[in-house]
């Protein structure tokens, strides 16, 4: 028991520490993070671990947990989430409460390791892609480099722009049986895991603001702004624009690319958004295209371009190497960095180092034998039970995974196995893999928490920036949550636990501004046309959305006030009749003849109704979740509130009052989006997007209310529900004093240019929102778009209510859907409309 | 003996094209038994830009961009070729399958040229254990690689049925060898992926093969085709095998280029920029010059 025990804590009991420490020991055979072998805490941790859990106990029990529920709300609410490989959902983010902590000196250690293991990636890329001296001079056998997929022939003799073909590095990494930190696998290709170790880092230090000041906690800015620096490195312009080419909003680290990329100031794009153009890379924005210079990639080298690389991909650019071999582009990772990965590698690098560094490799990966040198494979085969056997070629993973044969294999695998060996030997490599190492834990006893091992992975990272590699300061942990699980991979049963390096003195909080000062700038850059596309559907499902919620309202005639509780009779009364063929046109009930309840709770929340209010919400929803890096955390939120609100249980009849109920909050919920977006956006292109699309929306809504109430047959009693439908009761009541008249109420919902609701003012504002979009040509010529919108405008300025009977409506509503496609057609040229690369057909 | 070659390929698209990059892979191998006399390349409409690129395997290949919409693509390959290849050994020659097999895998070299880089699945091209396990029975423990590279080309020409409908340009080699039917590629493709499963280097060899007209019969033009073949590392060069016809390569087969699989050797491949459908359409003639000229004239 430690003199911490003994100090007493604020509510009376005793510090927790003893409990929790209690019974901890090392697993047989297996190093710990925190205590060595003979149970005493680590001498290499610097006392890292004590100093946390020092701090933790001080915190007392429940306390630590009451924050620690709140960071993960907050996580919940942010959307932190990622996907498991293979699956559509997304999980919410596990995050471990413990971090990994390392003491200073280890880490000094650790990370000169690091950045030695990444010179030597570097140097070895740099002869194979360029004069191989190494396979000639026998420090690398040819079949090596020749079998691995990721050596890309056609970058050979290409030389990486800005002189590097690393910029990131990564590397998985536990402690060996010896205790020492050791390499499990490499990460050139495109390493994940930066973004997702920020997140771990601002949901931890906000739980635990006060120990993380306490512990003099290494902060990340100035790694995040060197790498940046260094993915600009190089690049021909001063000033360059760096794109992060994402997997895809499908992606299993979508979510992470996305965080990084509005964290970095990045824009992020997909394969879509690029087009080579004069042998040079550009980007499609709402300002026509514009150049390139840098790309980080995060998808494989193989997916890059279709052209050279794998014809199949439709994840990339085709044509793109040409930028590369021109000089014209910087990419990070050089494609056919993934060659690093290579299990095959392992047993020449401590030569190559010798040769092309002058000194002994000093961060070691696995005992590795490749199965291709006669001497490596009589090894193999004679400790085949002791070995674990896999590709030699194929990038490495975790611990075990595509392995043939693990240490605890049955009798099948090892037949298997041996015949493998027989005729391509050469495809595989044995490992000595010991068993994960570990670090604490927390688990739930009767009597409380207590610490117990569990294994867990450390990917650590190093930057190339103009200033040499530079090792982040913490990294991505995985941890089991028991402890035969292999953490390599993010799933369930695996949590992420942040990183601390304790330093040994206090931790400026302050970065100081380091380098040139950027230039002053008021907008973000050019928006990529997919960006524009999905801002745009997002104010058309949300305006959507709110249209079918109000039009639910009248049908449960309780929108506004006096007006529409006068509706005479029931579903067949011939205003509800008309608000009921007007939901079933929508789509959002599936007949217009229902009860009033059960139409009303299908418009709502019908999950086969393809027009109900919740079908265009999770519309919103999925365009905002390619939109991680644009929307505000509150805007989620309100997105994930209004999900809940309108996911009605199915098997349970709703009254009309709790629907009306539900109806109203959703309508404030919207009405809270709406706001987010006025109030906090950037009166940037992406804030125009979004309007744009509300406003057509709302103006061809309004034509379909108009048509279907104020119709040449509308009665006083319809144009009551319009004016309802339109918010427009208050300002009619005080602007005419007799009851309600048609070419009044046409007037006030079409054609009055003061009425928030009107379609006049609709067109007004879309007319200038189309102003103020940048052209695409400076000849003072308005584009086609542009004119249409300025007739519509002209046609309501110019118009009185008799000339808008049901056929002007009807003519406007056209016009108003024609003009949405001529946005499209002009913004977002690669939409779904566009004409795509395909592979020219051949024969044998 | 003096081939002239004609290699006539059209593309016609339901809706125009308004972007297309491609790379042309049309100019006979120069070396290895083959003089290349004369060569041209002629396009329609005329490409914006036009480079010529050797590619890590020394393949020739002429990269275009048409930037002008166009309805029709045609490129006409012409040329003239000289071929003269030594006699093919006989088929039990050479060192064994193991012995070419070490020396591969001991070798420093990597340069394009090396065998190595044909030891690997492809893109194509991967393993397949049945193929492997179908290959084995051709490699007898001390038997030459050539040898057990000449049996299995024998099996496959007796176990393969030729059909053109059987299989299209993208079917996988798993399948084809399922049907065990095909045509050249697909016999080509099976061939590699067993001398690969066993861990000899294998190649995909594209070019033209000459045919004889029927007895009395006139060439009639543009009948002719592009073929496929194997060539196999025998431990001091490549020696061509053609498992559609059984038989050695001798002064018959034209080369034009020779890869891992079909992707590394396709005649044109790329990427157009395209919404409708695209109809293709391919005229060889392959013409020794003993041949009366006059009697194709009779035939047009």
């Amino acid at each position: 028991m430690t003199a911490l025990a003994e100090v007493k804590e604020k509510a009376g009991g005793t510090v927790p520490l003893a409990r929790w420490t209690e019974g901890y020991a090392p697993l047989p055979g297996r190093p710990d993070a925190y205590l060595a072998p003979d149970g005493t805490p680590r001498d290499s941790a610097g006392g890292a671990w004590s100093r946390l859990l020092d701090h933790l106990g001080r915190l007392g029990e429940p306390e630590m947990m009451a924050r620690f529920v709140s960071a993960e709300r907050h996580i919940r609410d942010a959307g932190i989430s990622f996907r498991v490989y293979g699956d559509q959902r997304e999980h919410a983010w596990p995050l471990s409460s413990l971090p990994l902590v390392i003491g200073a000196a280890e880490w000094r250690d650790l990370s000169a390791g690091l950045v030695q293991r990444a010179e030597l990636m570097e140097a070895i890329l740099a002869d194979i892609y360029g004069p191989g001296d190494l396979v000639a001079g026998g420090y690398l056998p040819a079949a090596v480099v020749a079998g691995s997929p990721e050596f890309l022939r056609p970058l050979h003799g290409v030389a990486p722009p800005g002189g590097r073909y690393l910029k990131l590095y990564a590397a998985d990494i536990g402690r060996g049986p010896d205790g020492r930190w050791r390499v499990l696998a490499d990460r050139t290709q495109a390493p994940s895991g930066l973004g997702w170790a920020l997140e771990n880092r601002m949901v931890l230090a906000r739980a635990f603001p006060d120990i993380f000041e306490a512990c003099h906690v290494e902060r990340f800015p100035a790694f995040f702004q060197a790498f940046r620096d260094g993915l600009a490195a190089g690049a021909e312009r001063a000033d360059p624009r760096i794109c992060l080419l994402t997997s895809g909003p499908y992606s299993s680290t979508y979510v992470e690319q996305a965080a990084l990329a509005r964290y970095l100031g990045l824009m992020l794009v997909e394969g879509d958004d690029l087009v080579m153009q004069d042998g040079r890379l550009h980007v499609r924005t709402v300002s026509g295209l514009k150049r390139c210079d840098a790309l980080w990639r995060r998808i494989d080298a193989d997916y890059l371009d279709p052209l050279e690389l794998n014809p199949a991909s439709r994840l990339g650019v085709p044509g793109i190497l040409e930028a590369l071999r021109n000089g014209s582009l910087v990419m990070a990772n050089m494609p056919g960095s993934g060659l690093c990965e290579s299990g095959a590698l392992e047993p020449y690098l401590d030569g190559i180092a010798r040769r092309m560094l002058g000194e002994p490799l000093t961060l070691a990966g696995p005992p590795t034998w490749w199965c291709g040198d006669p001497d490596g494979l009589a090894h193999v085969r004679d400790n085949l039970d002791a070995l674990t056997l896999r590709p030699a070629a194929t990038p490495q993973r975790g611990a075990g995974r595509d392995a043939l044969l693990g240490p605890q294999t049955l009798a099948a695998d090892r037949d298997r196995a041996v015949a493998a060996l027989r005729e391509r030997p050469f495809d595989y490599v044995g490992q000595a893999l010991g068993p994960l190492s570990t670090m604490p834990g927390w688990e739930r006893t009767d009597a409380g928490l207590r610490l117990v091992p569990r294994p867990f992975v450390l990917r650590v990272f190093a930057a190339r920036t103009p200033s040499g590699w530079q090792v982040m300061p913490g990294g991505f942990c995985r941890v089991a949550e028991r402890d035969d699980v292999d953490p390599t991979e993010m799933r369930l049963g695996i949590r992420a636990a942040d990183v601390w390096v304790l330093s040994e003195t206090p931790v400026e909080t302050q970065t100081p501004i380091q380098g040139r000062t950027p230039r002053v700038r008021r907008l973000a850059g050019h928006l990529p046309s997919r960006a524009a596309d999905g801002l745009f559907w997002f104010g058309r499902y949300t305006e959507r959305a709110e249209a079918v919620i109000r039009l639910v309202l009248a049908h449960l005639r309780s929108v506004g006030d006096a007006v529409v509780t006068d509706i005479a009779g029931g579903a067949h009364a011939p205003t509800a009749a008309r608000i009921r063929r007007l939901i079933a046109e929508w789509g959002a009930g599936s007949a217009p003849n229902l009860p009033t309840a059960a139409l009303a709770q299908q418009a709502l929340s019908g999950r086969t109704a393809p027009g109900s209010a919740r079908a265009h919400i999770e519309s919103a929803r999925r365009n905002a979740a390619k939109l991680r890096n644009r929307l505000s955390g509150e805007a989620w939120r309100v997105l994930a509130d209004l999900v809940d609100l309108l996911s009605l249980d199915p098997g349970r009849a709703f009254t009309e009052s709790q629907l009306s109920g539900r109806a109203e909050r959703a309508l404030s919920h919207l009405a809270a989006l709406s706001g987010l977006a006025h109030e906090n956006m950037s009166r940037a292109a992406g804030w125009h997007f979004i309007d744009l699309g509300r406003r057509i929306e709302r103006a061809i809504n309004t034509c379909d209310f108009a048509l279907a109430l104020a119709d040449d047959e509308a009665t006083p009693e319809s144009l009551g529900v319009m004016l309802a439908l339109c918010d427009s009761q208050l300002s009619y009541g005080s602007r005419y004093m007799q009851g309600v008249a048609l070419d009044p109420v046409r007037d006030m919902v079409l054609l009055d240019p003061y009425n928030p609701r009107s379609v006049a003012f609709q067109a007004e504002a879309i007319a200038r929102h189309l102003a103020d979009l940048p052209p695409l040509a400076a000849d003072g010529v308005p584009e086609p778009h542009c004119r249409l919108a300025a007739r519509i405008v002209a046609e309501f300025r110019s118009g009185e209510a008799a000339d808008f009977d049901a056929v002007g409506m009807a003519r406007v509503e056209s016009e108003l859907e024609r003009l949405a496609d001529a946005i499209a057609g002009r913004y977002f040229p690669a939409g779904p409309q566009a004409a795509r690369p395909e592979k020219l057909g051949g024969l044998g | 003996m003096i081939y002239t070659l004609r290699h006539r390929t059209t593309y016609r698209y339901a809706r125009p094209v308004r972007f297309a990059r491609c790379s042309l892979r049309l100019k006979p191998q120069d070396g290895e038994g083959q003089t290349v006399l004369a060569s041209a390349v002629t396009i329609e409409p005329s490409p914006a830009n036009a480079v010529t690129r050797r590619d890590y395997f020394g393949i020739e290949a002429l990269g275009i961009r048409l930037d002008t919409p166009h309805a029709e693509f045609v490129v006409e390959a012409n040329s003239r070729v000289a071929v003269d290849r030594p006699a093919p050994p006989e088929p039990e020659a050479g060192p064994t399958w193991n012995a070419v097999r070490d020396a591969v895998l001991a070798s420093r070299d990597l340069s394009g040229a090396a065998p190595v880089h044909f030891l690997f699945p492809s893109a194509r091209v991967p393993l397949v254990p049945e193929v492997t396990d179908y290959a084995r029975a051709s490699f007898r423990a001390g038997r030459s690689a050539y040898g057990a590279a000449h049996d299995l080309m024998r099996r496959i020409r007796a176990d393969f049925r030729f059909d053109s409908s059987a299989t299209a340009v993208d079917t996988p080699l798993a399948e084809a060898f399922r049907l065990r039917a095909g045509v050249c590629q697909d016999f080509a493709h099976v061939m590699i992926a067993g001398l690969r499963g066993m861990g000899l280097p294998a190649a995909y060899v594209s070019g033209y093969l000459r045919t004889t007209p029927p007895p009395g019969r006139p060439r009639l033009q543009g009948a002719d085709a592009s073929h496929a073949w194997v060539a196999v590392w025998c431990g001091s060069g490549w020696l061509g095998l053609d498992p559609t016809n059984d038989c050695a390569v001798g002064n018959d087969h034209i080369v034009v280029a020779r890869g891992r699989d079909y992707g590394d050797v396709a005649p044109i491949d790329g990427i157009v920029t395209a919404s409708g459908r695209q109809r293709l359409r391919v005229e060889v003639d392959v013409i020794p010059e003993d041949e009366a000229v006059p009697e194709l004239a009779l035939a047009i």
